[in-house]
């Protein structure tokens, strides 16, 4: 009985040991790797669609894009009781690591763009049954790319220009704007030829053509390259991309009733299928946050507020039947919505102050009660009406002024709002007063659109302190505003520090 | 490798058929039976179970219940008595047949049995730096893990608790040393695990604590937080032994010093006159006093019962406990129900045990924060609120314009349950070949069945919050750790020459897999209003689940020599390999050495106060391989879906969203020890001291990368940091006996400097919160904005300006705090931000004293701390007055009239006084608390034999009764999870106010 205990005892332990000398190679149950993924055109396919997926980050389109474009300008201001949200509205930028106001603004940009990248870089190696389909989802990599760098020129000009996969260890270099710029045209140029006209019913929500030279022409306009905008603008106005018309009802551009209509020239996509997080999770949200955070106080957080001037422009011109301009209708709450137009506020009266007004674009009060963080309305980033009004901008700008109208009035038409000529009979020809109506024109048709901010810099509104103090009459934030330094951001002070290739701006 | 190991097992097996044939025997001599028994030198009382050795033979017995022996022996031998505790004595025979032995307390415990891991040393052989802790020491105490039981009692060790039910505390063991996790490797009977809220610490009968690198280096890659030892019980010779405790506690929060409606509304309006807005509608007929609405007493009852017994070759040890916390908080709850039986047999030169633990927990857990709610509620919101969905009050609009949740409504409305079941022990098994060999096979296993259950209830808990259908989130997960230990024990003497030799080899695997699911919608019972919360129920349905696996194979050898007691060596090497590196660095290597030179016993040394004296020094090296078990791999995130078409259908999107490390590789922590242990006048004053210098290399942490990396999801392991730690620590004891009174007394003292050397990823430093990490400096240093007082008068503020002349603070009125402009740019930003001060104490101590006379004993610890500054998150909250809380009862802050305050002007709205990134909520956070008082009362002999029983005790105890302090936080003593925020008491639960009534008996 001894023996057989040792002996078992000896030989448990030796099978054990023999056994278990395999066991330290161990992969993950859970997950593909990275030298797994890139081999198949679904990989490819399932890798560019990623990059659409960033628009539901709170960095980016769900959330703080709107802080950072709507109501920096001035168009919006922001109230928050969490004060630091809120100054980093009004030109108080006290610490450059804010999350919500900068980093996560900053680190979703370039999420995107290591997003792009990896497609930028592994597509090109993998075999497609349809060449043009591969260069299709290389072509749509490249607007994405252009896409997130053209807003992070607009929000901090000099930043680093990252065209290869992330490594831990990177440590890019710092470029200036005019490089950004650069990047910006090469990738939307390389990028035209190879997306479709048109996106087939399944696709829809993916650039083409249009949105290529969309972006393009909004691009050459910051820099007042204006014979260039004029070219890619023609594409869409007049040329073989002149597909679109503007839709008879205004509010169909705001709810999610008409989407991907036929003004639609490039549409951010959201549902609310999944109810997730803004995160990486399994569920992860596919919607918008920004009526939950631009909705009043007592509906939603109320984070976000409209200036009350633009109440008072849109009051300032009749309608062709003496009525008041509708667009005000379908833009703002304000209190006297229910006077004016019979609507409710989510089905309230009207309990906030007398000079309080609220963004309504992409409130869901038109069929409920209250908000959340699941808005499945499309956000239109780029309506035919504004490429419309930035073709007449850039006529008016070559001193075309004359042919510039006609466009123009293709706008006030919908609104149902006498031609300009007839309304502003002073303007005539004067290029420099055609240009001061259009920047109404274009805050009645997109006030909180988030085209105010890149409209106020190209304008060069903001590049002298006479035009900063006649913003700050309209919106008292403006008082904080220094000439030389608020036109963009402070780059995140944590990358500042530990890139030795990148500088914060002299000017913070 | 694998041949080494393969030559070993066979010399194994060479040696185990060796000892098959080897035939032991005795040669009689002139054998005579003697009879004895053993007293207690200090009362004359028996002392049962004391081993009695025939000297230079394997001849030996126990004595009896009673101290009786007998048993047959060569007249002229020698009999070594030894019995833990006491000193063991040598008695010739002599040719008598009756002996009557009385054994001496061994006051010092010089021959303390210390259990170092894969074997046990003498005290007085040890050369490294452990620590033990006497069972009872921490079962007196009323505490939920055993990290809390060892609270002050161990020089070099830090632990930070929490009152909440279940909540188990932080330990960490001379200095963080890493960057990810603290906490020690815990070996339980030889089974490599956690001492978590699952253990029964009633069950303990023994601790050691391993600090530094020599004594944990059996441990290798496991042991770089330092390791805890834990023996549990087992039973004895003799009949069965039944010991009965019960304990019930009362525990009562500490509470803040709020304002009630009318001193707070004074303040609000005052802030809002202030900021120029309209005041807002209080509700001014309300009177909510919010701590009592969230507070309540607790309750903690712990029940242990054990059974004990054994016979010449077999011994047993049962036992049961119920524990039980009713939290201080509303909707929390601790329960747990163990189980434990340790048995062991003995045939030959074979013996064989098992300790097996099986334990069930249940927890209520805390729902939010209702540590910081208590205060961001106003006292003029109602507890309940028709208006509001789910009935309950809360912030509303322009009348109580506050973000507070309720925390009774999220109690309610979002309620969390965790279960475990854990079953965990292990079987051994020995052969002693030889006296000088022995073979341990030790087979542990460790498992748990976890589950979880969130139920979210429709109904609100705060101002503007979106609607959130209800919802049940729940998973199942089971963790499997097995643990395969094969070693080999040679001991010998060869005159004054006593070796001791360890090698072994072992293996240990993880397993952890969880699925889980969640449902929207849930049905409702229409009667009862109750929720069906089972994944039946609702729609939106959501599966999911993961499976992670590694592995860790070692081998060891341990050399212990000992020459004459003089001359100590003790020198250890283990090669560990990890599933969790890349093949490239799956293996390391971790070797130490430790020396020690027992000077007292030199022939020269003739001091006569000098009972003993031993120098020591080591170095060793130890690893850690703590990162997830896929850490070096990158992987595809499959989970993103978009929207696309003209349906709005989802469609699948799959990209890396986090970066890795493929290179990562073993931590490693370099430790040098010096130590000296001093004992004077027969060892009735000992010291014991230590200097070390701990320096971690290739620190394994996932340091933030350029955000320019687009890294999200975690920031990837790297071999990121260096971290050193040097301290000094001592630990002095007294103890001293008067006839029927003794009392013992110790005090211990511990200085750490801890200082990060190097940061990952070439990066200068961190922040996180308002800390700042850089090379050279202690890890998470304050770092904010600087006060310079108060603004009198606007003239103050026009001339308060840069060297160049610009007026820093323009904006500022009267009244508003004058921040330092650092850098003289003429104004206040980020960049005027420095390192203040440290959250670092300068040093910890403990001091214990314990007294008894006949019957009564008393025993009581102080903990103290110096030094560190600490953030008071409470008072960044209600002193802030920009965004809406309730306010500190009695505050003055600055007005025209009240102008000599260092509270500044109080206003709603946007204003530099309000600002938490400032030096304004630093506090000095030293202390010093009486961490338990108790007395005991053993009822007396004579009463307890009439009745049966052999002991039976009362005890009332207090905990965390006493504290000095100037911290005006809840509790200075709190911990904060985050190691770079760790003086940052932000939502810390406290320590609690504990009264304990114990009664024991045993029979």
């Amino acid at each position: 009985m001894k023996k057989i205990s040792i002996v078992l005892t000896v030989v448990i332990s030796l099978f054990w040991t023999v056994s278990c000398h395999d066991d330290l190679d161990l992969s993950s149950p859970n997950a593909l790797t990275t030298d797994q993924f890139w081999a198949t055109e679904s990989d490819a396919q399932q890798g560019v669609n990623s990059i659409y997926a960033m628009f539901y980050k709170e960095g980016t389109w769900a959330r703080w894009m709107y802080f950072r474009l709507d109501l920096t300008s001035d168009e919006g201001y922001s109230d928050s009781p969490w004060i630091e949200l809120a100054d980093w509205t009004r030109f108080n930028y006290i610490n450059y690591n804010f999350w919500e106001g900068n980093v996560n603004t900053w680190r979703d940009t370039y999420k995107a763009i290591f997003r792009c990248n990896q497609v930028l870089s592994n597509v090109p190696d993998i075999d497609f049954q349809n060449e043009a389909d591969k260069k299709a989802i290389i072509a749509q990599a490249k607007f994405f790319r252009a896409f997130y760098y053209y807003y992070a020129a607009l929000l901090w000009e000099d930043v680093p220009i990252i065209l290869e996969p992330s490594d831990p260890l990177d440590k890019p270099q710092q470029n200036t704007l005019s490089e950004v710029w650069v990047q910006i045209e090469k990738d939307l140029n390389e990028a035209f030829p190879d997306l479709p006209l048109t996106w087939g019913a399944n696709d829809v929500g993916r650039p083409d053509k249009g949105a290529a030279k969309a972006m393009l022409a909004k691009t050459y306009m910051q820099q007042r390259k204006w014979d260039e905008a004029k070219t890619a603008l023609d594409f869409l106005v007049t040329g073989e991309g002149a597909k679109y018309s503007l839709v008879d009802n205004y509010k169909d551009n705001f709810t999610d009733i008409n989407e991907n209509n036929s003004e639609s020239v490039f549409e951010i996509q959201y549902g609310d299928q999944r109810k997730g997080g803004t995160g990486e999770s399994t569920d992860a949200a596919v919607s918008t946050n920004r009526p939950q955070f631009f909705a009043p106080n007592g509906i939603g957080w109320s984070d976000g507020r409209a200036r009350f001037w633009l109440v008072d422009a849109f009051k300032n011109e009749k309608d062709k039947n003496g009525g008041i301009d509708s667009r005000l209708r379908a833009t703002l709450f304000y209190p006297d919505l229910y006077k004016d137009f019979g609507d409710k506020v989510y089905n309230r009266d009207w309990q906030w102050g007398d000079k309080e007004s609220w963004f309504r674009k992409g409130a869901r009060d038109y069929y409920r009660d209250n908000e959340d963080y699941f808005s499945q309305v499309n956000y239109r980033l780029i309506r035919y009406a504004d490429i419309l009004l930035r073709y007449a901008e850039v006529l008016n700008e070559q001193g075309k002024t004359s042919e510039a109208y006609q466009y123009v009035d293709m706008v006030r038409e919908r609104a149902n709002m006498v031609p300009l000529s007839i309304a502003y009979p002073e303007i005539g020809n004067d290029k420099d007063k055609f240009l001061e109506r259009l920047k109404i024109e274009r805050v009645l048709e997109l006030a909180g659109e988030s085209v105010r901010w890149g409209d106020l810099k190209r304008w060069g509104d903001l590049d002298n302190q006479t035009k900063v103090d006649k913003i700050a009459e309209r919106d008292p934030d403006f008082n904080n505003f220094i000439v030389g330094k608020h036109h963009r951001l402070p780059i995140p002070q944590v990358d500042v520090e530990n890139n030795p290739n990148l500088n914060q701006h002299p000017e913070y | 490798m694998k041949t080494l190991i393969k030559n070993l097992l066979k010399k194994e097996l060479i040696l185990l058929f060796c000892s098959m044939l080897f035939v032991q025997g005795i040669i009689a001599q002139n054998e005579i039976t003697v009879q004895g028994k053993v007293i207690s030198a200090n009362d004359g009382s028996a002392i049962p179970f004391t081993s009695i050795l025939v000297k230079g033979t394997t001849i030996g017995t126990e004595a009896d219940i009673d101290g009786n022996f007998s048993l047959n022996a060569p007249s002229n031998a020698i009999l070594q008595i030894s019995f833990l505790g006491f000193k063991s004595v040598e008695v010739p025979i002599n040719g008598q047949t009756n002996l009557t032995i009385s054994l001496e307390e061994d006051l010092a415990a010089l021959d303390e049995v210390v259990v170092v891991g894969y074997g046990s040393q003498l005290r007085k052989d040890l050369t490294g730096a452990i620590s033990t802790v006497k069972s009872e020491e921490i079962q007196k105490r009323q505490v939920t893990t055993i990290a809390e039981g060892l609270q002050g009692l161990v020089t070099g060790v830090k632990v930070r608790g929490g009152g909440r039910p279940g909540q188990e505390a932080n330990i960490e063991i001379r200095g963080l040393k890493n960057l990810q996790n603290a906490n020690p490797l815990y070996v339980i009977d030889g089974l490599i695990t956690t001492a978590n809220r699952d253990f029964n610490p009633n069950d303990i009968e023994s601790i050691q604590v391993l600090k530094d690198a020599s004594a944990a280096a059996i441990y290798g890659s496991r042991a770089a937080n330092g390791v805890i030892i834990i023996t549990t019980k087992q039973g004895k010779q003799g009949p069965l032994q039944i010991a009965v405790s019960a304990k019930t506690s009362v525990t009562s929060m500490p509470r803040y010093n709020l304002m009630e409606t009318d001193e707070f509304a004074k303040f609000q309006f005052q802030a809002y006159d202030n900021g120029n807005r309209e005041r807002p509608k209080l509700n001014l007929n309300v009177n909510t006093d919010w701590q009592d609405e969230v507070f309540d007493t607790g309750l903690i009852r712990d029940y242990n019962v054990s059974f004990a017994g054994g016979g010449e070759n077999s011994s047993y040890f049962m036992s049961g406990n119920y524990f039980g916390n009713k939290g201080t908080v509303v909707s929390t709850e601790f329960d747990r129900i163990s189980f434990r039986v340790n048995t062991s047999g003995k045939k030959g030169i074979f013996s064989i045990g098992q300790n097996l633990a099986i334990s069930n927990s249940v927890t209520d857990e805390m729902s939010g924060a209702p540590i910081i709610d208590v205060y961001r509620l106003f006292p003029t919101i109602p507890v309940y609120d028709d208006r509001n969905p789910g009935g309950y009050g809360y912030g509303e609009q322009g009348v109580a314009n506050t973000f507070g949740t309720n925390p009774l409504a999220l109690a309610d409305f979002n309620d969390t349950e965790n279960k475990n079941f854990r079953i965990r022990g292990n079987l051994w098994s020995e052969l002693e070949f030889r006296p000088w060999l022995t073979y341990r096979f030790n087979f542990g296993y460790n498992s748990s069945f976890d589950t979880h259950k969130n139920l979210r209830k429709l109904g609100n808990w705060t101002l503007n919050q979106p609607y959130d259908n209800s919802s049940t989130f729940q998973n199942k997960g089971r963790y499997e750790l097995i643990l395969i230990e094969n070693t080999l024990n040679f001991k010998k003497e060869f005159g004054n020459h006593n070796v001791t030799a360890l090698v072994g080899q072992t293996y240990q695997s993880d397993f952890y897999e969880q699925i889980w699911g969640q449902k929207r919608g849930l049905l409702i019972n229409p009667g009862t209003g109750e929720y069906y919360d089972v994944l039946d129920s609702g729609s939106e349905p959501q599966v999911g689940g993961f499976r992670e696996e590694s592995s860790l194979i070692s081998y060891l050898a341990r050399l212990e020599y000992n020459y004459d007691d003089r001359y100590l060596l003790n020198a250890v090497i283990r090669r560990d390999g990890s599933s969790r590196f890349s093949d490239d660095h799956k293996w390391s290597n971790f070797p130490s050495v430790s020396l020690g030179w027992r000077i007292s016993n030199e022939s020269f040394f003739n001091v006569e106060a000098i009972s003993d004296l031993k120098f020591r020094a080591s170095y060793g090296e130890l690893g850690s391989g703590n990162i997830g078990p896929y850490e070096s791999q990158g992987f595809i995130n499959t989970f993103g879906a978009i929207v696309l078409g003209n349906s709005q259908d989802l469609y699948p999107s799959a990209t890396q969203v986090r970066l890795s490390n493929p290179n990562l590789t073993w931590e490693r922590l370099k430790q040098t020890n010096i130590g000296i242990d001093l004992g004077l006048f027969d060892n009735s004053l000992t010291l014991a001291a230590d200097y070390f210098i701990a320096r971690t290399e290739d620190v394994l942490f996932g340091f933030p990368l350029l955000l320019t990396t687009g890294n999200d999801g975690g920031n990837p392991i790297a071999n990121a940091a260096t971290i050193e730690n040097r301290g000094f620590e001592f630990d002095l004891s007294y103890r001293k006996s008067y006839g029927d009174f003794s009392f013992n007394t110790s005090l211990n003292f511990t200085k750490l400097n801890n200082k990060l050397i190097s940061l990952g990823n070439n990066q200068n430093d961190t922040f996180s919160g308002n800390t700042k990490t850089e090379a050279g400096q202690p890890v998470g240093m304050w770092y904010v904005l600087q006060t310079d007082g108060l603004f009198q008068s606007q003239q103050e503020i026009l001339d308060y300006k840069s060297s160049d002349g610009s007026v820093i603070m323009p904006n500022a009125q009267p009244g508003d705090i004058r921040f330092k402009d650092i850098n003289d740019d003429g104004e206040i930003n980020n960049e005027d931000k420095e390192v203040v001060s440290s959250p670092w104490p300068e040093f910890e101590m403990g001091f214990n004293f314990g007294a008894e006379y006949k019957n009564f004993d008393f025993s009581m610890n102080w903990i103290a701390s110096h030094g560190a500054t600490v953030y008071n998150g409470f008072r960044s909250v209600v002193d802030r007055f920009d965004d809406d809380s309730n306010y500190r009862s009695g505050i003055r802050p600055w007005t025209p009239e009240n102008p000599n305050t260092d509270f500044p002007r109080i206003v709603r709205g946007t204003t530099l006084n309000a600002r938490g990134d400032s030096d304004r909520f630093l506090e000095d956070g030293s202390f010093i608390r009486l961490k338990y008082i108790g007395f005991g009362y053993n009822l007396p002999t004579e009463l307890m034999e009439k009745i049966g029983f052999s002991r039976a005790r009362l005890s009332f105890s207090a905990q965390n009764i006493i504290t000095f302090t100037k911290y005006t936080g809840l509790d200075p003593e709190f911990s904060n999870g985050n190691i770079f925020q760790r003086g940052a008491d932000i939502d810390a639960f406290p320590n609690l106010k504990t009264y304990t009534l114990g009664v024991e008996f045993s029979f």
